[in-house]
């Protein structure tokens, strides 16, 4: 196996007196698809976020694409290799939909403008949403607004795609829009790091399922065997309360 | 009927993009119109005492607009500064920034004029004396310059505390999306989050541009030759004071009524769907 393309080794870290990292171990290969799930407050966002450092982490080091996160100066360097994708979207409302997708590719990129909007209107077509180039996000749905941010990452060419719980904050019949583009991406063998609370995508697209409880990783294993098999306690606690409903 | 009610929203939307604001759509203009209407009327009805008072103020109605709108943009950089220095998580700047407004904002603008033209020139002209540079014994004050600056640093505090605000009220998403796509903190403010924000201070920022035109008059106590100064000047050549006060006032209406409509058509192009 090559080198990951993500490492990471023994990282802490705490909000005050709250520990929400005590010390996480993970690699990641390239093309991999991980799904990081658990229960709320077992440090999933927290750990994703440390991998482009929107979150500061007190101990251990993670190295992405070959930079160590642990030298301030690489920090841009290493956010515009990764693409992320949150829960509330975070477009641009001042911004029309291809310009939220031109924006960085322009400033960051360095791309033409003609280039830059080829790029945008190729992605958009990708996500289903050519039709909304010219539309300001406020004036659509939930599930096309994360689609655009998905583009929007997209646009960037980024090694790696982020997902911080990107179905949660839709509604329910807008999240297999969503899903569905995510999975294409996987097929196409983006590297990408979700978390998230859809067992029905972890089991269909994930190479590596990957519970986290109380700030460590407690079980990983490939999907199959997560779900028939848990060794674990709690992850077999966790399955049990989830996969009930 | 039917068709009507579909067109509705159409034209709402049309306000996203930027729609055209009329005197049809902001009646306010109308106000504008009927104050420059009584000051016609008075002109050529009663061209003694009025119409000399705006030949004779004229230059310092220029002084009034100059000092005004410099002061402003002078202020608006300032401000901006202050108010990224007030969110600062450098300790330094935070203090700084924090220490200029508190104090600044609690010293009355009039205090602060006369400082400066009286007080800071014989403390300029001491230390020219001390170091034995000549250029800061020869120093005068300039009261225009002066008047400016003193605006501008008092002003300066104020929008400070709305650009604060402002930028506090975009969401903290906005910062890291922009952020995780590479971009700078200053890419980000300039693009992302300054953008947003000046929506929200527009309205704060025009009441700041239209108390500043008000307190401008305050600057006729250093020399400075603006509307107010030489309404005063009329005044004491011709003793009619009912006369030349409802003019100089009439004059200030005018300005300010037509700097809210500017404003609040400013404010209205600037809206967006959120």
């Amino acid at each position: 196996m090559s080198e990951p393309i993500i490492k990471i080794e023994d990282v802490h870290k705490h909000f005050g007196r709250i520990e929400a990292l005590r010390g996480v171990n993970l690699n990641v290969a390239e093309r991999e698809v991980v799904v990081v799930i658990g229960p709320s407050g077992s440090g999933k966002s927290t750990m994703l976020r440390c991998i482009n450092r929107l979150e500061e982490y007190d101990k251990g080091s993670i190295v992405v694409n070959g930079i160590d996160l642990n030298n301030p100066h690489n920090i841009n360097a290493v956010r515009s290799e990764v693409g992320m994708v949150f829960q509330n979207f975070n477009l641009f409302p001042h911004l029309k939909v291809i310009d939220n997708l031109t924006l960085a590719q322009r400033i960051i990129r360095k791309r033409e403008k003609e280039e830059a909007f080829e790029i945008g209107m190729q992605l958009l077509n990708k996500v289903g949403i050519p039709e909304k180039a010219d539309v300001f996000p406020g004036q659509l749905s939930g599930g096309q607004q994360q689609r655009v941010a998905i583009a929007r990452a997209l646009a960037m060419n980024p090694k790696i795609m982020l997902f911080d719980e990107p179905t949660s904050a839709l509604d329910p019949e807008m999240i297999k829009e969503v899903l569905d583009v995510m999975a294409q991406l996987a097929k196409e063998g983006m590297t990408m790091i979700v978390v998230s609370h859809e067992m029905g995508f972890a089991r269909a697209a994930a190479d590596r399922i990957i519970f986290m409880d109380e700030g460590v990783i407690v079980e990983e294993n490939t999907p199959e065997l997560f779900f028939t098999s848990p060794t674990q306690k709690r992850t077999k606690d966790f399955l049990g309360k989830v996969l009930q409903i | 009927m039917e068709k009507e009610k579909k067109d509705a929203p159409n034209q709402e939307l049309s306000f996203v993009t930027g729609g055209e604001v009329n005197i049809r759509q902001d009646p306010w203009w109308w106000l504008v119109v009927v104050v420059i209407a009584i000051v016609l009327l008075l002109v050529m009805l009663q061209p003694v005492p009025f119409k000399d008072i705006i030949v004779f103020a004229k230059d310092g109605i220029l002084v009034t607009v100059l000092v005004t709108v410099v002061s402003y943009f002078l202020m608006l950089i300032l401000g901006l500064f202050g108010g990224l220095g007030r969110l600062s998580n450098n300790k330094l700047v935070f203090g700084i920034s924090s220490l200029y407004v508190e104090v600044v904002r609690g010293i009355p603008l009039l205090v602060q004029l006369i400082g400066w033209y009286f007080a800071s020139p014989v403390i300029i002209q001491k230390l020219g004396l001390w170091t034995g540079i000549e250029a800061l014994i020869q120093y005068r004050a300039n009261p225009i310059i002066t008047a400016i600056m003193a605006i501008t640093v008092c002003y300066g505090a104020y929008m400070s505390e709305i650009v604060r605000s402002g930028i506090s009220s975009v969401p903290r998403g906005q910062m890291e999306a922009a952020r995780s796509l590479g971009m700078s903190y200053f890419q980000a403010m300039r693009y992302v989050i300054l953008p947003q924000a000046f929506r929200v201070i527009l309205p704060p920022m025009g009441n700041e541009f239209i108390a500043l035109l008000k307190d401008s008059s305050l600057v006729s106590v250093v020399a400075v030759a603006d509307l107010t100064r030489r309404g005063r000047e009329f005044m004491s050549a011709h003793f009619n004071p009912i006369e030349t006060w409802l003019m100089v006032a009439l004059l200030y209406l005018i300005m300010t009524l037509i700097a809210a409509r500017v404003v609040s058509y400013i404010e209205k192009r600037s809206k967006y769907e959120r």
